[in-house]
């Protein structure tokens, strides 16, 4: 451990400093949470308002505005897409790190260039092509751009350190392909798989531009698009937008509550192994 | 090869290939197919016609764009170095001098606003930076200041989405710090401070240095997110006032999919495409053939 230093009123104007920082990174957050339950006819919102733990603003967004679909949606492309993202990064990371495929290695460069790219380039025409298919505003259009190359990238990253020797003891012993696979190298690289499947939920929940495009259908919308069209149609009344908003952010929050551990972990890794 | 390879490399092929499927038809054949139909006039209602480089013609000539792309940049300039610059400082105190229950809660609250949806964000902030009755200018009006129109301005508005901006993503990057700084070897840490190095000289000789690779990747993130910009401007301003706001993401979003100009919208984000290519390998040279 480092030895503590003498602490100086250097050390007390940094600890003021960062206790500040942290300070303005909630305080919007604990605004929204309290202008969602508040009523507000003018554009002035007063202390006196704000009613906690009456959920009106909430029931009007479920009652009049059907915000149950939106949440269902969201629901579905989530659930859908951490299955997607885990079974085709993982099944991709093992073949290319542990299997002697020829140019293999120009393959896999091939995928890592593709995070290079702005999704509005890929964008455009994987509209055009979903028109064509008729695939627009199903749950199977939600979910595509949301595989990427990142979980390659990183389920990569953690399956090179699984030993080839117990890949290779196991060959020995004659058990098969598929068992090698299920029971010897996804149970090891397990914590990875729960980190990559927070990225992607975090991903698929918070995702605006492509649900935008891909859901025309008022009834295809997701939480994050049913929400970014609410405040137009409330100017004064800053209530229901919040409400919704807060909606959006609970649950990440929640999930970070539970799993904080794992939320910053997986970012690290993401960073020092990157 | 011997069978026994053969096998292993035929079982390979058999991993990768769903994938890739999913990878050619839904990203790389995507990324061509628009490089086709930048060359074309296309409004989805007709087959898409042939007009060589009309559109990239157009796409310097053309004001809105110039704006948008003078927009980005800024919002660039903003945006990188300030989530860089702060990240590195807090992550730094965080990990040198706060390493206890406190620091480790600090950090754990600097992580929340990353959770939120720019959706969610742009939808408080503009309530806080509202020109009557915003948090904000009632904060600042007790000191006998504003209100200001911090949206309605054209210069306010893009510094205040780019503050937003930085404001949801700081707490991505002070995590990655944090873990290097924390990567960083004890002993060498220990070893500077025996050798008597100040606070100052640890951080600029020691962990700065040290954190290269990890500045690297976030820099080139930083970069990468921020030219495509879209979510909070739609959000936030809708590119307004008078296009101050409007961002190349944002523009090529209302060419393709409110005009359905999807040749011109084709254009522009190859060019963005370029744009972005240029600036990871002028980055790479600056970074001294730093690569992942």
């Amino acid at each position: 451990m480092i030895r503590r230093e003498r602490r100086g009123w250097r050390f007390v104007v940094g600890v003021i400093l960062v206790t500040f920082f942290a300070f303005l990174c909630i305080v919007p957050l604990v605004y929204m949470v309290l202008v969602s339950f508040a009523e507000t006819t003018t554009m002035y919102i007063k202390w006196d308002d704000i009613r906690l733990f009456d959920f009106f603003n909430y029931r009007y967004l479920f009652e009049n505005r059907e915000f149950g679909r939106p949440i269902l949606n969201s629901l579905i492309v989530v659930v859908i897409s951490v299955i997607a993202v885990d079974l085709i990064s993982c099944t991709m990371a093992y073949g290319f790190e542990k299997k002697p495929i020829p140019g293999k290695k120009s393959i896999f460069n091939l995928v890592l260039a593709t995070m290079m790219i702005p999704t509005q380039v890929v964008f455009i025409s994987l509209y055009v092509m979903m028109r064509q298919w008729h695939l627009l505003n199903t749950y199977i259009a939600l979910v595509i751009p949301l595989v990427g190359a990142f979980g390659v990238f990183m389920m990569r990253q953690f399956i090179r350190s699984v030993p080839n020797d117990f890949i290779e003891a196991a060959q020995i012993d004659g058990c098969s392909e598929i068992r090698i696979y299920t029971r010897i190298v996804l149970p090891m690289v397990k914590p990875a798989r729960i980190t990559l499947a927070i990225f992607t939920f975090n991903s698929a929940w918070n995702a605006l531009l492509w649900p935008l495009i891909a859901a025309t259908k008022n009834e295809m919308h997701t939480l994050t698009v049913a929400t970014s069209s609410l405040t137009s149609y409330f100017a004064t009344n800053y209530g229901p937008p919040m409400a919704a908003a807060t909606l959006s952010f609970i649950v990440p929050f929640v999930l970070y509550c539970l799993m904080q551990k794992e939320f910053v972990e997986g970012i690290a890794l993401g960073g020092v192994k990157g | 090869m011997s069978p026994l390879m053969r096998r292993q490399a035929a079982f390979g092929v058999a991993y990768i290939t769903p994938g890739m499927l999913i990878f050619l038809i839904f990203c790389i054949a995507p990324i061509f197919m628009t490089l086709f139909y930048s060359f074309t006039e296309y409004n989805l209602a007709q087959p898409p016609e042939w007009i060589n480089l009309e559109n990239y013609e157009k796409v310097f000539s053309n004001s809105q764009l110039r704006r948008a792309l003078f927009n980005t940049v800024i919002y660039v300039i903003i945006t990188v170095p300030l989530q860089t610059l702060l990240a590195m400082f807090v992550a730094n105190f965080l990990a040198e001098y706060l390493n206890n229950r406190y620091g480790r809660f600090l950090r754990s609250v600097i992580f929340i606003p990353t959770l939120c949806s720019y959706v969610a964000a742009a939808s408080v902030w503009e309530v806080i930076l509202a020109s009557k009755g915003g948090l904000l200018n009632e904060i600042i009006g007790i000191f006998g200041l504003g209100p200001f129109n911090w949206l309605g301005e054209p210069t306010s508005a893009l510094i205040c989405v780019s503050l937003v901006a930085v404001w949801k993503s700081v707490g991505y990057f002070t995590i990655i710090f944090y873990a290097g700084i924390m990567n960083i070897d004890v002993s060498v840490r220990e070893a500077a401070l025996i050798d008597g190095a100040t606070p100052r000289q640890r951080f600029w000789k020691l962990t700065v240095p040290l954190l290269k690779p990890i500045t690297y990747l976030n820099v080139t993130l930083g970069i990468i997110w921020s030219f495509q910009a879209f979510d909070i401007v739609y959000k936030l301003t809708g590119g307004g006032p008078f296009g101050a706001t409007s961002t190349v993401a944002y523009i090529i979003y209302a060419y393709a999919f409110l005009d359905f100009r999807i040749g011109y919208a084709s254009a522009v984000a190859i060019l963005l495409l370029v744009v972005i290519l240029i600036i990871h390998f002028i980055q790479q040279h600056f970074f001294e053939g730093k690569e992942d």
